[in-house]
């Protein structure tokens, strides 16, 4: 601190050092002492914005387990993880019932499809942008994914609800008794001979998911790929090694820990997403038997349920709850690739 | 998240209007007449928006007079009515002996009953379902937690495949008047709650565009909702009676089965400001804000 104010101090004192300008040298001299006077605040000002991240995490997490407190000690735990029955608002006379298996298992579910088709498309187009494509091709790809990021998630499940559902469904229908129809029953892409009951379904969700989780995906990815030191890339080809042989012998290894927290953040944002998964899903309490079957996810549930809410009330705690659930899976999710992406620079610096 | 802020437009809304009264006190004899009146209506959270709507109209009409309309339920209305906190009760049943009673008992009023709409659902399908009529006690099968029917062959052979429900969310006037008109009461006398894997969509219209777009759909939403690509059920009340068409005319006789009236009750023959509001509702212009909202109107 002391040496960093000496520099101010001791500039003042040359400008006193020369009479001939005495004005501007008074008016410059006051100017360094505003700023020494700034420093503090300016100091203190960066600091809080820097910790104001934590105390935020720290402030929803507090305010999370406080609203959800009464109903920590009340809930029926094994009901709530066994049960598929979700009745928060019964009828005049019935007790409630908070069994939220159905939407864990819709949450799980649709993060698994979305999983399934966005890890090998982001990976690979990540491939194709790292060490593929170059000049213009290469920046353009890069404009435009980083342009499907910035697609709002409820214009996301508008789409889901409007384009791809209505083609899901012409897709996965059948007459009963022909090929495509048993094929399905069998396969369990659908669960009834006809094929797809409604556009809004696990499939539907689940590819609104993976185009939203893509970019993020490409973008680590492609980070992951590039950290890797060219070295390896010339000691590859050197070797007679393909350009694909180097991408999957070398490269793969290499930036393995990257891709892995790659595809990680992927699936945290497909857990957390809300408003495509609400209009893209059918937004209906089971648990899935077949692809094609409509699903209800804990986001959507809390998004649909929370405005009505009673504040206080044992519904309202139980939203809570599922948004306990959804942090500390998100939560585990998000450390999880933090911890492989140090191993990352671990590796690196050895 | 809502609530504060709801609370907080309920604040300002009140401090305006406050605001507002105590600068028309205050600027003298003239216009002490435009003094403004606040009508206070509670009640059935069925007819929240309808009641809300009213309120906006209104105010085209009586720019003076502001309506404040509050949900809770119609139990809470009258709760709210005998207790003089509020000027109307919004009721989407007729009330009960013993809430007149006890209204006349706390505040020596007889209650005044008003009809003011119609509330009729709909049970819509897909226009290529050959089945067209439907009668309340399947309804309750498929509906109702723990019912026989999944498949339309059940209902009628001339079509064949699981049934796609599409319902409400759980927190709306329509599931609550549905469940409690169509599900019916268990063997311990108590309500019985719709069955899982139905969609729960968060719209009126939401229900019909998703039926539109489904062959084997079945959804239940408000008649005015009603678009050219879907079709609707001919309901019975007992199977074997003959099925009546949703329509106006129906819902109004009370013949369609899945239709109720609403009412605004006032504690005592109400006078003034909320006489002339009850009016407007009864006239034309009140009842177009009811057709607008989805609602059937009285005439």
């Amino acid at each position: 601190m002391s040496s960093r104010l000496a520099g101010p101090h001791s500039e003042e004192a040359a400008f006193d050092r020369v009479p001939s300008s005495a004005m501007p040298a008074r008016a410059r001299g006051k100017k360094v002492r505003l700023l020494d006077a700034l420093e503090k605040p300016i100091e203190w000002t960066i600091r809080i914005c820097g910790w104001s991240s934590i105390l935020a995490v720290i402030a929803i997490f507090v305010f999370i387990f406080k609203e959800a407190a009464p109903m920590v000690v009340k809930l029926d735990w094994i009901e709530f993880f066994t049960s598929p029955r979700w009745i928060p608002n019964p009828a005049p006379g019935n007790a409630p019932s908070y069994g939220a298996l159905a939407m864990i298992a819709g949450t799980f579910s649709v993060t698994a499809i979305a999983l399934l088709i966005a890890v090998p498309v982001g990976l690979g187009a990540a491939i194709y942008i790292a060490e593929f494509a170059h000049g213009k091709v290469k920046e353009t790809l890069k404009v435009l994914i980083e342009l499907l990021a910035a697609i709002p998630s409820v214009v996301w499940g508008f789409i889901g609800l409007m384009v791809i559902g209505p083609i899901v469904q012409s897709v996965f229908s059948a007459t009963p008794g022909s090929t495509w129809s048993h094929v399905m029953t069998t396969l369990h892409l659908a669960s009834r001979d006809t094929g797809a009951s409604q556009g809004t379904n696990l499939l539907t969700g689940g590819i609104m998911l993976a185009l939203m989780s893509v970019p993020l995906i490409v973008s680590l990815a492609e980070d992951a790929l590039r950290a890797v030191p060219d070295t390896f890339r010339e000691a590859s080809l050197a070797l007679g090694a393909n350009q694909w042989e180097t991408v999957r012998r070398v490269l793969f290894p290499a930036a393995r820990n990257g891709l892995l927290a790659a595809c990680l953040l992927g699936m945290g944002r497909a857990i957390g997403e809300t408003m495509a998964v609400l209009l893209a899903t059918g937004h209906s309490n089971r648990i899935p038997q077949a692809l094609t079957d409509p699903v209800r996810t804990m986001t959507a549930t809390i998004a649909a349920e929370m405005g009505e809410a009673v504040h206080g009330d044992s519904h309202y705690g139980v939203l809570f709850i599922l948004g306990i659930v959804l942090f500390v899976v998100t939560c585990s999710i998000n450390v999880a690739a933090d911890l492989i992406i140090k191993g990352v620079r671990k590796t690196n610096r050895a | 998240m809502k609530k504060p802020f709801l609370l907080l437009g309920i604040a300002a809304l009140t401090l305006a209007a406050c605001g507002k009264r105590s600068s028309s006190d205050g600027s003298g004899e003239p216009s002490s007449k435009k003094k403004m009146t606040e009508i206070r209506a509670k009640g059935s959270d069925t007819m929240i928006q309808l009641a809300t709507a009213w309120a906006e109209s209104y105010r085209k009409v009586n720019a003076n007079v502001m309506v404040n309309a509050n949900g809770g339920g119609t139990g809470t209305g009258f709760a709210a009515l005998q207790n003089g906190t509020t000027d109307l009760c919004n009721a989407s049943r007729e009330i009960k002996p013993e809430e007149t009673a006890k209204v006349k008992e706390v505040t020596g009023k007889d209650v005044k009953e008003f009809a003011v709409a119609y509330d009729a659902l709909a049970v819509y399908s897909h226009p290529s379902n050959p089945i067209k009529e439907i009668s309340i006690e399947e309804l309750r099968e498929i509906w109702a937690e723990g019912g026989s029917i999944d498949t339309w062959e059940q209902i009628n052979p001339a079509f064949t495949g699981k049934i796609t429900l599409f319902g409400r969310q759980n927190n709306s006037g329509t599931y609550d008047y549905f469940r409690e008109h169509i599900c019916g009461k268990t063997a311990e006398k108590k309500q019985r709650e719709f069955r899982g894997g139905i969609s729960e969509l968060n719209g009126s219209s939401e229900v019909v565009e998703n039926v539109a777009k489904t062959p084997t759909a079945l959804g239940y939403s408000g008649m005015g909702y009603k678009i050219p690509s879907v079709g609707w059920l001919k309901v019975s009340a007992k199977k074997g009676e003959p099925a009546v068409e949703p329509g106006i005319e129906t819902a109004r006789t009370g013949s369609y089965p899945i239709s109720r009236k609403l009412y605004i009750y006032t504690a005592g023959e109400p006078t003034g400001e909320t006489k002339a509001f009850i009016d407007w509702i009864i006239s034309d212009d009140g009842q177009k804000v009811v057709a607008k909202e989805g609602f059937v109107p009285l005439k």
